[in-house]
């Protein structure tokens, strides 16, 4: 059982995760932050409970919808927000940006642009733990689209046949773009697909945050104890468009309102707390205090100098320069 | 008397001794452990180190997945990709994810692997077992390709890209395995990045790799009788290339034929091409650049069209006279 305090810490990284995405999706559209992004907004749930679920020893594979996941690992939340905003101050020093997050120093692999790419990524902390006799699990984000990608099946295969450390997390949040996934798959829980590969599974509502921090949790335990991979399905719904500005008109508008008014997993939790006794005036101050530090974010990635254009050029080979080409 | 080694020999000798040099090195790949390998280049490993020997199903794009991540927190991989024409089965894992670690990690890590494929035509089994691939990953700023021509070469070679930091596609020419040269017993490195220069000569410049190095090295001896010094060079690494080794020479003698026995178009030799044309070199041409390749069509099977498609000594030999006597 979770105790109080920490389901009190989960509501506020929540609100922090509801926020974060907001305050993206505002400057994205102000035109501050390059490119496009892909927002969490509606996923709260998936990111914080199994960030909680995990120990910051394990390794992570983000998915390119995690900036609120990526900002709980441990890493410098200013330096996230500014490598989205594509800064010098940036945790890559703004080569990555929104889909290139990356922080060795807790253990965030990366996330990817391609969805499969990371699902065969993820086997090789899992290899090295079991090579090195070390007790770390590898948990990979993935969504209802990813599985359409042949990586996936390397690589349940592979961890399921070597009994590597993998927890497989799958969040299903209906839509790969414009395309529901009962129009991608033949099978109607994308989860039973783990059955051919002899891999355990759970279904979760991942809109309970309780719910999926103990199903990570249970998924760790099971990877970290030699049995091999597990694969979660974690059903929930992005609010937003694919990426923010898509006004994702491929959706029924009463389904999205179902979602947002009758499911949204801040509320759930919020009830849960009132129930226990939290006052409203406790969650004012929740939000003003998530406010103030996402406030905070901004206001230090907007200030951040551009990297410098020419270190475009660093790191593109280990222990080699790249030169400029002659004008 | 020099100790005599093939080039299969010399690759297994230098995955030995590199396996004992250094517990984080691994070999992974479909039958590599308990088989030794389609060509035998991994034999013996499993039996010594079974815990660093490691059959995979055929997943091409997990064996890479694993190996890169794997490599960025420390080990050091060697995957086997059987032909290289597979290396199309996990590309993305080779140009999206292996090639950017270094860039995504800041320099912190990177994707230090090193992928044997083999290659090349000659062997009758058309597009699927015969390409030369180089041009597909020499576009990948990131990536690392290596391509020996001799026994000395596979073994110096192989070990320097083990232990390179980057990520190495160790191209294996298949008409080379069997071929006989001198070998070091003990282990060696020799350096990445840089060209060979195979003969001196000063009338015209060949660059050549993997088996047309030996028939560009035929082609000069034939040439000598005629009074053409034909000077011979063999990048050893394709990318990043040794450039300044290249603009040397063809300074020196003018004249610039590239074989390669992959198709023309977008080929190595047309990047040769283009920096003979820039400015540096521009003002020294003599000649039109020469590029002897494959036919641009895909490996036929019937002996007779591979060998119609395929370079050869008399193609080389033509297009050397017919630079010299423009």
């Amino acid at each position: 059982m979770l105790e109080a305090e920490t389901l009190k810490k989960m509501y506020y990284d929540m609100v922090f995760v509801r926020r974060f995405e907001d305050k993206v999706d505002e400057y994205s559209k102000k035109g501050f932050i390059p490119g496009f992004v892909h927002l969490g907004t509606g996923q709260e749930a998936v990111q914080v409970g199994a960030v909680y679920a995990l120990k910051p020893t394990d390794y992570k594979y983000p998915d390119h919808r995690c900036h609120g996941a990526i900002s709980l690992f441990g890493t410098d939340k200013k330096a996230v927000m500014a490598e989205i905003f594509g800064k010098a101050t940036g945790i890559n020093g703004g080569r990555g940006g929104s889909m290139h997050v990356a922080d060795l120093k807790v253990r965030n692999m990366g996330n990817n642009g391609i969805q499969g790419s990371n699902v065969v990524s993820a086997l090789g902390p899992a290899f090295y733990a079991k090579y090195k006799n070390e007790p770390d699990v590898t948990a990979v984000f993935m969504g209802d689209g990813t599985l359409g990608e042949g990586a996936c099946h390397e690589s349940l295969n592979l961890a399921a046949t070597w009994k590597l450390p993998v927890v497989y997390i799958l969040a299903n949040n209906e839509y790969a773009i414009a395309t529901h996934y009962s129009e991608a798959y033949n099978i109607k829980q994308l989860a039973t697909w783990a059955d051919g590969y002899n891999v355990p599974h759970e279904v979760v509502d991942g809109n309970d945050v309780v719910a999926v921090y103990e199903a990570v949790q249970r998924a760790a335990e099971h990877a970290r104890s030699g049995k091999g991979p597990m694969l979660l399905e974690l059903m929930t719904y992005r609010w937003q468009g694919h990426f923010a500005g898509d006004p994702a008109a491929y959706r029924p508008q009463e389904e999205v309102d179902e979602w947002i008014n009758n499911r949204c997993p801040i509320k759930k939790l919020r009830d849960q707390l009132a129930g226990q006794g939290m006052t409203d005036a406790e969650f004012d101050q929740v939000q003003a205090d998530v406010n103030a530090e996402v406030d905070a974010l901004v206001e230090y990635a907007m200030s951040s100098p551009d990297p410098k254009p020419e270190d475009a050029m660093l790191h593109v080979y280990a222990g080699r320069k790249v030169e400029v080409h002659d004008a | 008397m020099p100790r005599k080694l093939s080039f299969s020999k010399a690759l297994n000798e230098a995955l030995h001794q590199s396996m004992e040099q250094d517990e984080n090195v691994f070999i992974i790949g479909e039958d590599v452990a308990k088989m030794g390998g389609d060509f035998g280049i991994t034999q013996g490993i499993w039996q010594k180190w079974p815990n660093r020997a490691y059959d995979t199903p055929l997943s091409e794009q997990a064996i890479i997945g694993l190996c890169s991540s794997a490599a960025a927190l420390g080990l050091r991989p060697v995957a086997e990709i059987m032909f290289a024409d597979f290396l199309g089965v996990c590309f993305d894992q080779i140009v999206n994810n292996a090639a950017k670690m270094n860039f995504m990690y800041n320099g912190e890590a990177s994707a230090a692997i090193t992928v044997r494929a083999s290659t090349g035509g000659g062997i009758r089994c058309a597009y699927h077992h015969s390409q030369c691939v180089e041009p597909w990953l020499m576009n990948v700023p990131g990536l690392v390709v290596v391509a020996p021509s001799t026994p000395y070469e596979a073994k110096g070679l192989l070990n320097a890209a083990i232990r390179d930091n980057n990520p190495v596609i160790f191209l294996e020419h298949k008409g080379l395995y069997n071929v006989k040269g001198e070998v070091p017993k003990e282990y060696y490195e020799l350096p990445l990045y840089q060209a060979e220069v195979k003969r001196k000569g000063t009338d015209v410049t060949v660059v050549a790799t993997m088996m047309m190095t030996g028939l560009a090295l035929k082609a000069a001896e034939v040439l000598e009788k005629e009074g053409i010094s034909v000077e011979v060079i063999d990048p050893r690494t394709l990318f990043p290339l040794d450039k300044q080794t290249i603009i040397d020479s063809v300074g020196n003698t003018g004249r610039l034929v590239v074989v390669q026995e992959g198709p023309q178009f977008m080929g190595f030799g047309a990047e040769l091409g283009a920096m003979a044309a820039s400015e540096v070199l521009f003002e020294y041409l003599k000649a039109p650049v020469k590029r002897i390749t494959s036919e641009d069509v895909p490996t036929a099977y019937a002996p007779c069209m591979e060998d119609f498609i395929l370079p050869n000594l008399d193609k080389v030999l033509q297009g050397i006279r017919s630079t010299m006597a423009y």
